[in-house]
């Protein structure tokens, strides 16, 4: 039954793709507006449809599904049963399916309200990822195969035929321990998806845009505000992959530059560049090439994600076992890439013409230089991940790369992009001499490196720890002073309070102000990584029932083992007392999780403290109660800061979109002037 | 205050705090840990991209302790890098070297740097286009495409410079059988130390253990050497010949190195359990009860038993000769 329903889902969808691609077509080709609303309306009902059959399969334990059968266990408890629909292959690109018919029809509201050539060719585009994709689900990734013959947990034989003679197993052997270990697990990959799909929009109106012969920023202003959602997505999804990492994985890290991290990073850097030079075209109509480059690389670099993660190429959590997704996707990547770039190259005589900058003091020169530092970011990332795979395929060496090369690259790279970020935002655009900028930056560059100083002095000597405060606070500083200019100015002109004029000002120009909020979430981002990962201490103990041992001023009881069995899994720990002085400051468990017959999982326990987390890891689980413990501790000082930089770095991205909706609202009202 | 002195008392103040920065973080106190940098740099073999610095798996603390040991003997950054790489398969060095097959990972994002500089200002200088571009005839666009190709042509020259190192490979060897057709004393002691790690299960390993061991031994080094003659001892492949000699070796090195006379004579009896008929054995026991045990009895006894083998050599017959005789005219042992 809910089989039959996926099924007829996932067909419709890809009926849906089709009828878009095909209308889409004929309607950015003839001009005359035509109603699309048919074949979104079986785009989008068909994805619902296959996610609705998928998650209530497992609500209900129903083990027909090969997918159930195989991914998801009866004990499996609420929402990782949920999650389970996205924790597997077949069940993440239904997930990939849902979340582009949803931006499928974002873009064809838009379309309905102002029906265009560059708007169908935009929803053709969008119809023809999606005819892929559900492609994929019907052929190499049906997620609605009924099990024809069970085995005692989990199925040994499928049949893609909705109606074929159902053998039900009574049971599976439910997911991935390492993906139900955590509430987390819910969340990021919607999350990350919602960014890494969302790519999409820029790059169906670049397409529709090179497509028509019209490069002119059109297509920026159409799909900006689809780019800062689903950047904010994208920087949301990899943040909460790393809390994850830092929660659940045991080793008390939040980033290793591993091959999965490095794919959401890639698009993640290019569409920064994007965001940056998308607003340069838009406003003094430069780099119209480059931009389209930009989003093309970007959306190609979140298919190349998707191959490195779910091709089985690299191992890892995220991979499942080999299948025919993998050439599936390499040779999407690989159309998109070369498709993309001939058209490209025959519309390069339109897209080549823009006006040259006439100064690098200016706010397009320093959009420029942080293009370059970018897209150079990017490439390092790129050619780490992939040219020891590309080796290893092509000469048999094995090579290793890994956080040592990242960190000596990337780290001056950022750094730089700190310093560019302090200087960007007070740039006018246009010519301007360099005394306005020097004016604005001076007093910020003496608070930063007296914030230096004193960081040297009262807290560390440690030269990137210093580095980032300084540069940190220097950014934050001219972002201070820039709001404190504008405002005074205000105030000045119409007498209003200060208040009432901060709000007027950062209100009047939101798009740029949520812009300059992650900018300051990036530093705090910055300071937070430079003080966990440069002033982190660590210690092995090993302790018996009752005795104590001392780290970093906190004394650690390990007071006894015990064991736990919460529904669907067995957890297996040590219970530690942590005091502080005279105070008891918590109770931790470090454990290992045992879900069914599979291996455990070890699960950290992390104290959360203002001054740094103290990070609990068990090594060894003792054999009898009186055995003693192996325990691994760990500190990570100030990493409250890195997470509470990426949730106002997502803030900012969501403000600026709501500014130029708002924007654009007031905009449509008025009959507009091209400025 | 003028606009001039300002900015003057600025850019002082500036450069005081610059410098005053760089000196405080200049002479930071806390050195780097070595052995955490050294096993940041190299991957767990059993692990998912992690370093054995980060990994709490029991292969990678046990590298961790390796690399410890290895730096209190003082043994450089490199040399414990390549020990850890030939002794355990699957360890990869996740800092990939500036030469042979990785130097193009470090060369192309240089490149990229500068070739992305390059065009920004190619881009910059040339005579700008405007909205009236779309009229520019074609060969002077194809003129304004050449420095592109030129730059890119410049960067595909880099990588395939780079490329030429690919040839250069290094492949380490590191099987008992990679060794086997070698004269041993023309491997170096590290090489051996790293291949026999990497081989502790393979029955042909005592023989290189012991080599290597006879080497430590020769140089007086018996803290290099004695693991290996206690593996040869232990191990249930090691030929009669082979555990015999360890166990000799163990047992004069208990006397000579720690003074243990008790644990030398059971380590020599063990030895001469195996073959009664140990010249060596015999001798060196004699030697530990005479001045070990003040069994001067025993030693004689033992001593004139080796005197009995016609095979010893004439010198050891003197030297054996003069000790029985020190023995019988009581004095005490030297």
């Amino acid at each position: 039954m809910l089989s039959l329903l996926g099924s007829t889902g996932m067909v419709v969808a890809l009926v849906g793709a089709g009828l878009l691609v095909a209308r889409g077509v004929g309607t950015a080709r003839s001009g005359r507006a035509t109603n699309l609303a048919g074949a979104a309306r079986l785009l989008v009902s068909g994805a619902v449809a296959a996610m609705a059959a998928l998650v209530v399969a497992l609500l209900t334990d129903d083990f027909s599904l090969v997918y159930t059968a195989n991914h998801h266990s009866s004990l499996t408890p609420f929402p990782f049963d949920v999650a389970t629909a996205w924790a597997a292959l077949e069940g993440s690109i239904v997930l990939w399916g849902l979340v582009l018919a949803g931006y499928t029809w974002f873009v064809f509201r838009r379309y309905r309200r102002s029906p265009d050539s560059l708007g169908a060719a935009a929803l053709a585009v969008m119809g023809g990822v999606a005819l892929f994709f559900f492609g994929l689900m019907v052929t190499v990734a049906n997620p609605f195969e009924v099990c024809v013959e069970a085995m005692e947990a989990g199925c040994a034989a499928s049949s893609p035929w909705p109606f074929a003679t159902v053998d039900t197993p009574g049971n599976g052997p439910g997911p991935n321990p390492l993906l139900q270990n955590h509430f987390m697990m819910a969340i990021h990959p919607p999350v990350l998806y919602l960014g890494y799909v969302g790519m999409t929009v820029p790059f169906a109106y670049a397409i529709g845009a090179l497509a028509l012969g019209v490069p002119g920023p059109e297509w920026l202003r159409r799909s900006h505000r689809s780019t800062l959602v689903a950047w904010s997505f994208l920087t949301a999804g990899i943040l909460l992959g790393g809390w994850w990492a830092y929660e659940v994985l045991s080793w008390g890290g939040y980033w290793a530059w591993d091959p999965v991290e490095n794919a959401s990073l890639m698009p993640w850097l290019v569409a920064t560049a994007f965001l940056h030079s998308g607003i340069v075209q838009q406003r003094r109509g430069m780099l119209q090439a480059w931009n389209f480059i930009l989003v093309i690389s970007t959306f190609s670099l979140t298919i190349l994600g998707t191959f490195l993660t779910r091709s089985g190429t690299i191992n890892s959590v995220h991979s499942f076992t080999q299948s025919a997704i993998g050439p599936a996707l390499l040779g999407f990547l690989m159309l998109t890439l070369v498709g993309s770039f001939v058209l490209f190259s025959t519309r390069a005589d339109l897209v080549a013409s823009s006006p040259r900058m006439g100064s690098f003091v200016s706010r397009e020169g320093t959009f420029l230089i942080n293009n370059l530092l970018l897209s150079v970011y990017a490439f390092i990332v790129l050619i780490g991940t992939t040219y020891p795979l590309v080796l290893e395929a092509f000469t048999g060496t094995q090579v290793g790369v890994g956080e040592p090369f990242f960190n000596r690259l990337a780290v001056p790279l950022s750094f730089m992009l700190l310093l560019v970020m302090g200087f960007g935002p007070v740039t006018p655009w246009g010519t301007t001499g360099p005394e306005l900028v020097w004016r604005r930056v001076r007093n910020p560059a003496v608070v930063g490196l007296a914030a230096g100083v004193l960081v040297a002095l009262a807290v560390s000597r440690n030269g990137w720890v210093v580095l980032s405060i300084t540069l940190g606070v220097f950014v934050l500083a001219t972002l201070a002073g820039l709001l404190v200019e504008q405002v005074g100015r205000r105030t000045a002109k119409t007498g209003e309070t200060v208040v009432d004029a901060t709000r007027q000002v950062v209100t009047g120009d939101g798009a740029f102000w949520g812009g300059q909020l992650s900018h300051a979430g990036v530093v705090l981002i910055a300071i937070g990584i430079a003080f966990a990962a440069n002033l982190g201490t660590h210690a092995q103990v090993e302790m018996r029932p009752g005795e104590s041992t001392t780290f970093e001023g906190y004394t650690l009881t390990y007071e006894s083992p015990f064991q736990q069995t919460p529904p669907g899994k067995t957890v297996v720990g040590a219970r530690l007392t942590v005091t502080r002085g005279d105070r008891t400051v918590g109770i931790v468990e470090p454990s290992w999780n045992f879900f069914g017959a599979q291996s455990g999982v070890g699960t950290p326990d992390v104290l959360h403290r203002p001054g740094g987390d103290l990070y609990f890891t068990l090594d060894d689980l003792p054999e009898d109660a009186g055995d003693p413990v192996s325990i691994s501790l760990d500190t990570s000082p100030m990493i409250w800061v890195l997470w509470l930089g990426g949730l106002v770095t997502v803030l900012g991205g969501f403000l600026a979109m709501r500014a130029r909706r708002t924007e654009r609202r007031v905009a449509e009202e008025r009959p507009t002037v091209d400025v | 205050m003028s606009e001039r002195l300002r900015n003057i008392l600025t850019v002082a103040l500036l450069l005081v705090l610059a410098t005053v920065l760089i000196a405080l973080v200049a002479t930071n106190p806390t050195a780097a840990d070595r052995v955490e940098s050294i096993g940041e740099r190299i991957k767990c073999p059993v692990c998912q991209g992690e370093s054995i610095a980060n990994s709490p798996s029991q292969m990678a603390r046990d590298m961790m302790a390796l690399v410890e040991e290895r730096v209190d003997d003082g043994a450089g950054d490199d040399e414990i890098i390549d020990e850890l790489l030939f002794s355990y398969s699957g360890a990869v060095l996740l800092d990939p070297p500036a030469r042979g097959p990785t130097l193009v990972l470090w060369i192309a994002p240089v490149a990229a740097l500068v070739l992305g500089a390059g065009v920004i200002f190619w881009w910059r200088g040339h005579p700008g286009g405007g909205p009236g571009t779309d009229d520019v005839p074609v060969r002077s666009r194809a003129r304004r495409l050449a420095p592109l190709l030129v730059l890119g042509g410049a960067f595909a020259v880099i990588v395939v410079v780079a490329g030429f190192f690919l040839q250069e490979r290094e492949g380490p060897a590191s099987g008992v059988a990679n060794l086997a057709g070698q004269d041993l004393t023309e491997v170096s002691n590290e090489t051996m130390e790293a291949v026999i790690a990497a081989n502790v299960d393979h029955p042909q390993v005592d023989g290189m253990r012991l080599a290597l061991a006879e080497r430590y031994y020769e140089t007086g080094d018996f803290r290099s050497a004695f693991p290996h003659y206690l593996a040869v001892a232990e191990s249930p492949n090691a030929a009669d010949p082979e555990a015999v000699t360890a166990l000799i070796r163990l047992g004069w090195m208990a006397w000579e190195g720690n003074g243990e006379a008790g644990t030398a004579l059971d380590l020599l009896d063990e030895a001469l359990a195996i073959d009664s008929g140990s010249d060596t054995a015999r001798y060196l026991k004699a030697q530990v009860l005479w001045c070990g045990a003040g069994d001067a009895a025993g030693a004689a006894e033992l001593l004139q038993a080796v005197l009995g083998d016609p095979e010893l050599a004439d010198d050891s017959r003197e030297l054996i000769q003069s000790d029985l005789d020190a023995i019988r005219s009581g004095d005490s042992c030297r």
